[in-house]
């Protein structure tokens, strides 16, 4: 167990930057998830932290000691590849015990580490296997033995599951929480899968071509998204924007979409600095499941709902939702809707914002107003 | 439904069966030219040199007689030295496997530094190995024969060992190079945080994966080294000649009638050790050939 602190970190390849200044600080035993895009450089941070890649400039500290220049096998980590990179020579065993044998350590000894790490992820009957004698689940899990057994500060997990079909990556996907929470170790895990970050993050740190864009828990990152890039990758279906301008009715702010006075949606907690956009144009972000049909009983109890009238374009039933594409003034958005509630296509109907969840962007920067 | 023991579709119609039994008999009559000379060959170092004179060339032997073989072995003249082809056979033997066991070994060292230690200019070192495999073996003649004059190794089994790691060390690494980049990186970086070095992952990973490639190198590499005529004729002095030239000199060693049947049984001697290697490994050798990555 340890905390984790990356300050400042950058990475060159050539002239090319790929690590463009990454600030992140675990504390003892989180989950931090990397996600991003294909090419944000995820790995390459990994890999740093590892010791496989040299760090251009700033610092890693693993428990305060600064781990530069320090050698993989002596900074205390372990990492689960994607590809697993197991000893395809070895038997799981030796797999599992590879790293003890090169410090070292005794027959006895190792068998009992290698029996404990095996017990734990019940592959004890594999033990006397080679790689190529297991699917690919059971692969994984020798992978995760082998970073087990060494029971470092840090485990490493790069895209661990994405060599599994769907079901399997769900199972292991809870195996590691459940993992986590018993052993408590400090992890980071790269993914570019958001359910799998929503899911297993202690904090989330969203990259986008060598930037953090955003490093919250995984509640925070959905609901504040600190800018659209964060918004737009993480839920699905994607958060709707609507352009609209910033206006006031009465005493209220709110966002006028299209040139209809009934499109004026008021905004239940206007951020602070909102006042400063009156007149200007923004962009309002809405999750797909603020969007929905309206029902006068829930809407009496909550002033943040806004009732609109949109038309329905089409329908996508996906057995617990049905998602629904309306015509919000002009704009097509997204509504998550629950089947019972379904409107048929071509109609129009009563639907309600959930404006409490509504988000304000620049339409320039695109960050979070 | 055809057995599927043709990857070729199956024939269909009249034409089509006549152009297969063409292409039979193609492939029959080319390996007849090549099989020829070897019956030739076996059938002449059998014979007696009566039954040379008198026979066909191409009948099969009427009293089968091993006595060309043992002259051969160890009473025919080579020059003045008349001890037959046995210390010449072993002179190669003394030659080819040391030479054959440093090329590989160094071949798969650098293979292994150039695929997964990839240093600064690790690609322009492998283009000048790369074009050491297309040098012509003449080319290195004149500047080997100055090197191993300074060295002090002319004329010596040594000093040809030496000729033989270094020309074939650019065909070594070739092929160890080609085949450790199919061996994922991944597992290079595993085995380094778990604690493993430059050598202890050689031998403990990258070895052990190795053996279509080394069957392929080895194989290579001893019929190149023993088959090698222009190198032991041009750096090995008398006693320390390998066996290909011990050959030439006993053809041409005129000592009154020919004898046919004890050059073909020399010939044969020469050329043996290359034939069982093939035997025992060659499943080995085009296995190896057509090997691809290493699946973890
Ligand atoms: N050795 C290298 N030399 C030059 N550029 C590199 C090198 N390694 C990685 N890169 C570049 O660095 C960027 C980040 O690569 P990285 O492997 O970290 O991406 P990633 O976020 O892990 O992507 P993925 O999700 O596809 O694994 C990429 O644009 C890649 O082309
Ligand atoms: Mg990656």
């Amino acid at each position: 167990m340890a905390t984790l602190s990356i300050n400042n970190v950058r990475k060159q390849y050539g002239s090319v930057e790929v690590l463009k200044g990454i600030d992140l600080d675990l504390t003892d035993g989180e989950f931090l998830v990397l996600l991003g895009p294909s090419g944000c450089g995820k790995s390459t941070l990994l890999n740093m932290i590892a010791g496989l890649e040299t760090i251009s400039a700033g610092e890693i500290r693993i428990d305060q000691r600064v781990v530069n220049e320090v050698h993989p096998k002596d900074r205390d980590i372990a990492m689960v590849f994607q590809s697993y990179a197991l000893y395809p020579n070895m038997t799981v065993a030796r797999n599992i015990g590879f790293s003890l044998e090169m410090r070292g350590q005794s027959k006895t000894e190792r068998d009992g580490a290698i029996r404990r790490v095996a017990r734990l992820l019940q592959i004890e009957h594999l033990l006397d296997r080679k790689p190529a004698q297991l699917s690919g689940g059971q692969r994984q899990r020798v992978a995760m033995g082998r970073a087990l057994v060494r029971d470092p500060k840090v485990f490493l997990f790069d895209e661990p599951l994405s060599n599994l079909d769907a079901k399997l990556r769900v199972d292991m996907r809870t195996e590691i929480k459940k993992l986590h929470q018993r052993l408590g170790t400090t992890v980071v895990y790269v993914t570019h899968d958001q359910i799998e970050a929503m899911t297993l993050a202690s904090r989330i740190a969203i990259m986008k071509e060598g930037v953090v864009q955003q490093f919250a828990p995984p509640q925070e990152v959905y609901e504040r998204p600190a800018n659209m890039y964060v918004a737009s990758f993480i839920g699905s279906p994607t958060m709707n924007f609507v352009r609209g301008t910033l206006s006031a009715e009465g005493d209220r702010l709110g966002v006028s979409v299209g040139r209809e006075r009934s499109g004026f949606l008021p905004l239940f907690q206007a951020p602070e600095q909102a006042g400063h956009w009156l007149g200007q144009e923004v962009i309002l972000g809405i999750r797909p499941e603020a969007i929905t049909c309206y029902d006068p009983a829930i809407a009496a109890g909550n002033p943040a709902l806004v009732k609109v009238a949109c038309g329905v374009n089409v329908l996508e039933p996906t057995g617990a939702d049905t998602i629904t594409y309306v015509e919000l003034n002009g704009h097509e958005v997204v509504a998550r809707i629950k089947p019972s509630d379904r409107v048929a296509e071509g109609e129009t109907a009563d639907f309600m914002i959930d404006m409490a969840r509504a988000n304000l962007f620049d339409p320039k920067t695109e960050q979070r107003i | 439904m055809s057995s599927l023991t043709s990857a070729l579709p199956p024939a269909q119609g009249t034409g089509a069966r006549i152009a297969r039994w063409g292409l039979y008999l193609i492939l029959l009559l080319f390996a007849a030219y090549y099989l020829l000379p070897l019956l030739l060959m076996i059938t002449t170092s059998f014979k007696s040199p009566e039954e040379i004179r008198t026979g066909s060339l191409l009948s099969l032997p009427r009293d089968f007689s091993l006595d060309a073989w043992s002259y051969a072995w160890n009473r025919a003249c080579i020059g003045a030295d008349c001890r037959g082809m046995a210390p010449y056979f072993l002179n190669s033997i003394v030659i080819v496997v040391p030479a054959v066991v440093i090329s590989t070994i160094f071949g798969a060292l650098n293979g292994y530094a150039l695929t997964k230690w990839r240093f600064r200019g690790a690609n322009i070192v492998f283009g000048m190995i790369l074009f050491g495999s297309f040098l012509p073996s003449q080319v290195i003649l004149l500047p080997m024969a100055q090197t191993l004059g300074a060295l002090g190794l002319a004329g010596s089994a040594g000093g040809l060992i030496l000729v033989h790691v270094v020309y074939g060390l650019a065909f070594t690494t070739l092929f160890f190079r080609n085949y450790y980049v199919s061996i994922p990186d991944d597992l290079v970086k595993a085995a380094t945080i778990d604690g493993a070095g430059f050598f202890q992952i050689f031998t403990k990973i990258m070895l052990p994966l190795s053996l279509p490639i080394l069957v392929v190198t080895i194989i290579w590499q001893f019929t190149q080294i023993w088959n090698d005529f222009l190198y032991g004729a041009s750096f090995a002095a008398g006693g320390a000649q390998p066996v290909t030239v011990a050959l030439n000199n006993l053809v041409n060693t005129t000592t009154g009638v020919k004898q046919y049947n004890v050059d073909m049984a020399a010939a044969m001697i020469a050329g043996l050790p290359t034939l069982v290697v093939y035997v025992l490994a060659g499943k080995y050798f085009i296995r190896g050939l057509t090997a691809g990555s290493v699946k973890g």
